[in-house]
């Protein structure tokens, strides 16, 4: 073997060495990021069932598997006593628990779409996923500027348009303005 | 390449390969699902009428050596408490094209299609009705599953039902209402 060769196997197990450290090490512990500006609570509901319909069914983002989890009628249920669609609408504990997994997925990015209003509200993953321009298994959601679109971009710039959610909804599932859950988001 | 300068090391690699391919093509994840279903049960051939309520897309996935694809498919229960069969009942599924489909459960409450006869775009919509009963999905069947793919209704209408689960399909409540 020649030094050549032998310089090169070192320089190989040492990039690879690097590597399996940097895997390993943990964030400073002064990395921890306070989010500075939060989207709206209140008015958050019908997004949530939104999200739930759109893309929180059982196969999808209603599995615990996934770091956008969400709970809701439609899908994955909190309580343990609740089914899939009974009681009907999302219980406000659903809510809450959809509200922290969308705020726990980029906080520094949420926050500052957030104070911008949205005015870029593609700084957010989930919003390039839903609109199909950034890789998402589940394929584009909806398209930029439609009800869906709009439901949650108006919540990120400050209030949710919950007729924005109900259309979007509508638009979407069986029965319309009829079904179950378009009514929970329109008569809540 | 001439067959004078294929040589043992070409061999060695097209061994290779098709082991490495061997081994891609075997999916743990589906093997132990697969293997969670447990046998055929007592008396039933392999056919349309076995493994009713089970998650049929799971073999009939099409993968080599595997039987034949579905692209959507599923069995009707006559209500949520128990296991009877709703045979003859219509199943009727739109996908997000337009595209829609007629099928009827059989006597085992089965019901399947192949992609020769429909291969939809997800999401679809699905209606079952028996005479003038009608059941409709609320929600939107979206074929995106840890196995895939999954056209299979018992991927989520599994038993018992649950907070992950809304049970199996049937076509009827316990006291004769209709399923939400």
């Amino acid at each position: 073997m020649t030094f050549a060769k032998i310089l090169g196997r070192v320089a190989i197990a040492g990039a690879l060495w690097s590597l399996a450290c940097s895997g390993c090490s943990a964030p400073p512990s002064d990395g921890r990021y306070a989010q500075t500006s939060l989207p709206d609570a209140v008015t958050f509901s019908p997004v949530a069932t939104l999200l739930v319909v759109r893309c929180g069914s059982l196969e999808c983002h209603g599995t615990v598997a996934r770091n956008l989890r969400l709970y809701g009628s439609a899908g994955l249920r909190w309580s343990p006593t609740d089914r899939p669609l009974v009681p009907a609408c999302d219980t406000s504990a659903e809510v809450a628990q959809d509200y922290e997994s969308v705020l726990g997925l980029e906080p520094e990015a949420l926050s500052a779409v957030v104070a911008s209003h949205a005015s870029s509200p593609d700084a957010l993953t989930m919003v390039r996923k839903a609109r199909g321009v950034e890789a998402h298994k589940g394929g584009q959601i909806w398209t930029a500027g439609d009800e869906s679109d709009t439901c949650l971009v108006s919540w990120l710039a400050g209030a949710a348009n919950a007729n924005a959610c109900a259309s979007g909804l509508a638009a979407v599932l069986p029965g319309g303005s009829s079904n179950p859950l378009v009514r929970c988001v329109s008569q809540p | 390449m001439s067959p004078t300068t294929f040589t043992a090391a070409h061999v060695a690699e097209l061994v290779a390969l098709a082991a490495l391919a061997s081994v891609a093509a075997c999916d743990p994840v589906r093997a132990d699902a697969i293997n969670a279903l447990g046998p055929e049960a007592p008396g039933v051939r392999r056919g349309p009428l076995h493994r009713p309520g089970q998650p049929c897309l799971y073999c009939h996935d099409g993968a080599l050596g595997d039987p034949q694809r579905f692209t959507i498919a599923g069995t009707v229960f006559e209500t949520p408490s128990a296991t009877f069969a709703a045979a003859g009942v219509v199943v009727s599924l739109v996908d997000a094209k337009g595209s829609a489909i007629d099928l009827r459960t059989n006597a085992a409450g089965n019901f399947y299609t192949t992609p020769g006869q429909y291969d939809p775009t997800f999401p679809i919509q699905a209606t079952i009705q028996a005479g003038s009963q009608v059941v409709r999905m609320q929600t939107l069947i979206e074929g995106n599953g840890t196995v895939e793919p999954n056209g299979a209704c018992a991927t989520c209408h599994f038993d018992p039902a649950g907070p992950s689960s809304p049970g199996h399909v049937s076509m009827a409540l316990d006291d004769g209402g209709t399923p939400p």
